[in-house]
């Protein structure tokens, strides 16, 4: 008892320039929706990666939340190292990485400058991080420094710029890139990593920001009672999956935003729709009360209505999640804490799926009971 | 009187009654009307006397506010709205003013659309739709859009709409109020074999005195209430 879906379809040619608003419309709105979805996944999974639950970080007590902040003591490490068992040790090296977080200002040759976090590592940090991998070059030693194959993008220079052998300076110092490392879906990537005595001297600091233990089968609560027996020490203890998980809760309005970006284009684009779909659905209404009177019910033309919106919206939502696709796939967004490469999924497409159907149900529901409502009399007669 | 196994339709003291504002509008008042089985009946009347009004609750597009309508032994005001909508797709086929055919559907696809709503094999509804426009005179303009048929052609195509479903009764409202005289006498030709060779029972409103030359009696609504004329 349902109306030809032939009908629904050429309704959508009734009148082009509705058809290209809802298109558009919709087209957006998905696109939006993709876009903040993506973000958002790319930020979790980013940060979820760059997290261990087998690493613990040792920080200075009072500064669990910032490594940048944090002061460790020097002997930090060398004290954990024979205190803490369980410790992760290929060949007897045990995995244990004073590190140092360093905001610099660094030039390059043509006299560019570029500011952004330094790390300063020793050796061992490829035993606390085995997800990175030198790809071109050589670790850093004294006098180099070495850089995250998208630390270029972060910030905003070409990747010619930073090829092994580039010199960059650093206050006085004039420090060699010695390499290119890999550290994939994680903020690494966007580092710049170079040896732990240099910047230590460079930025004029006795201690270190945190030591890096991964442990083997090591218990996390026993570097934490480690930490609490060392009084002297004012130390403290964190997983790194829970500093990481942190600091996304950091970026939290930042999502908020993306989302309510995206909510009021849609709600805007709902409005929209609404209307033109009213005032589409409004000068058929005679033609609706013909086809009652021939018989068919309110509910096949409701579903010829849907139809007929849905396909709009579904159409839109292809060309909105093909732009999305095209346009965003791949694309790394840059801020403070690293570079964050937009998450691209199923889950993202099903999102823009979701946010295209409900556009084509929100839309055109309301307008087509509006016009369904009048008694038939009264509608033959207008 | 007429023997009651005749009898088509029945209306016993059918009354309607509109509320405008405050003012209550009483277009037909306890009006009484039998209509025989194969009858074509005229219904004449100034503008604003009922006319309408009154085939629409002949024909289940309205309901009265009291009195009791049967056709053919349903009684038609009692029926859901629902159950109205089934009755008025196998019993009544509709023929108005201004055509009312659906602008993006063909000749075809319009004289189609009530087959829909019954099981039908596509290649029967094909048969029917094809007769149907043959009756009208139409078989070569199948495939032509509403905008691409002049308004004679258009009520034709109505009335194969009308007719198509094979109901027994068919109501035109100003049927061809709208049309040249030419066109609107190739109309009322149609009604009138329609009448004669099928059995159909049909009731038009018209103004035109000619076009209820057409039918085989007339009636005057006037106040409410019916007045038969000599024919
Ligand atoms: N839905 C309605 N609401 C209020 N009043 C109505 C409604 N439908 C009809 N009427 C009133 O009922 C009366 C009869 O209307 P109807 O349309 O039946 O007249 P008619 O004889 O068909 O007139 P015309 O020749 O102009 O078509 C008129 O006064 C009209 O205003
Ligand atoms: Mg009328």
């Amino acid at each position: 008892m349902l109306l030809p879906f032939s009908y629904a379809v050429r309704n959508l040619y009734r009148d082009r320039t509705r058809l290209a608003q809802t298109l558009g419309g919709s087209a957006l709105v998905v696109f939006l929706v993709m876009g903040a979805h993506a973000l958002n996944e790319g930020m979790r999974k980013t940060l979820s990666a760059s997290g261990s639950p087998r690493n613990m970080l040792i920080l200075g007590k009072g500064s669990e939340e910032s490594m940048q902040r944090s002061e460790v003591s020097e002997q930090a490490a060398g004290i954990t190292e024979a205190s803490v068992s369980g410790i992760y040790a290929p060949l007897g090296d045990r995995a244990v990485s004073p590190q140092i977080i360093h905001m610099a200002n660094l030039g390059l040759p043509d006299g560019t400058r570029i500011r952004g976090l330094v790390r300063g590592v020793t050796a061992k940090a490829l035993l606390t991080h085995p997800e990175v991998t030198v790809m071109e070059g050589h670790f850093p030693g004294p006098g180099e420094i070495m850089a995250g194959r998208l630390a270029w993008k972060r910030f905003g220079i070409d990747e010619g710029d930073l090829v092994p052998g580039t010199e960059l300076r650093f206050d006085s110092a004039t420090l060699t890139l010695s390499g290119i490392f890999a550290a994939p879906g994680t903020v690494l990537e966007s580092e710049l990593w170079m040896n732990l005595n240099d910047l230590r001297t460079l930025a004029q600091r006795e201690t270190v920001s945190a030591v890096v233990v991964r442990l083997d089968e090591g218990d996390p609560a026993d570097v934490q009672l480690f930490t609490r027996q060392r009084l002297d020490l004012e130390l403290s203890a964190v997983t790194e999956q829970s500093y990481y998980a942190r600091l996304a809760t950091f970026y939290a309005p930042v999502r908020a935003m993306t989302w309510t970006t995206a909510a009021l284009i849609a709600a805007a684009a709902v409005f929209g729709g609404l209307n033109t779909l009213y005032a589409a659905f409004a000068s058929r209404v005679r033609e609706i009360a013909t086809l009652q009177a021939i018989g068919f019910r309110r509910t096949a033309i409701l579903i010829s209505f849907i139809q007929e919106s849905l396909m709009t919206s579904l159409f839109g939502t292809l060309l909105g999640a093909l732009a999305a696709v095209l346009l965003l796939a791949d694309r790394v967004i840059y801020l403070s804490a690293g570079a964050f490469r937009l998450g691209f999924g199923p889950e993202t497409l099903f999102a823009g799926l979701l946010a295209g159907t409900l556009l084509g149900l929100v839309g055109s529901i309301p307008p087509a009971i509006r016009c369904l409502k009048p008694s038939l009399p009264q509608a033959l007669r207008d | 009187m007429e023997n009651d196994q005749d009898i088509l339709i029945r209306c016993l003291s059918v009354t309607k009654q509109y509320k405008k504002g405050e003012n209550l509008v009483t277009p037909l008042d306890t009006l009484d009307l039998d209509i025989p089985r194969g009858d074509f009946l005229a219904m004449m009347g100034p503008s604003g006397s009922g006319k309408t009004t009154l085939l629409n609750l002949l024909s289940g597009i309205d309901q009265p506010t009291s009195g009791s309508i049967e056709v053919d032994g349903v009684a038609i005001h009692a029926l859901s709205r629902r159950a109205l909508a089934a009755w008025r797709a196998r019993q009544v086929g509709y023929i108005f003013q201004l055509y009312h055919l659906v602008p993006v559907l063909t000749a075809f696809e319009n004289v189609e659309l009530p087959l829909l709503l019954d099981d039908l094999k596509r290649r029967e509804r094909r048969e029917k739709v094809e007769a149907a426009l043959s009756l009208v005179g139409l078989s070569d303009r199948m495939h032509h859009f509403p905008r691409e048929l002049s308004g004679g052609q258009e009520q034709r195509v109505a009335i194969a709409r009308a007719l198509v479903a094979d109901p027994p009764l068919l109501v035109a409202d100003e049927p061809t109020g709208d049309l040249d005289r030419e066109s609107a006498d190739a109309i009322l030709g149609l009604l009138q074999t329609l009448s004669r060779e099928q059995g159909k029972t049909i009731v038009m409103v018209t103004h035109d005195p000619k076009a209820a030359g057409a039918a085989s009696r007339t009636l005057h609504l006037e106040k409410g209430q019916l007045l038969e004329a000599v024919s």
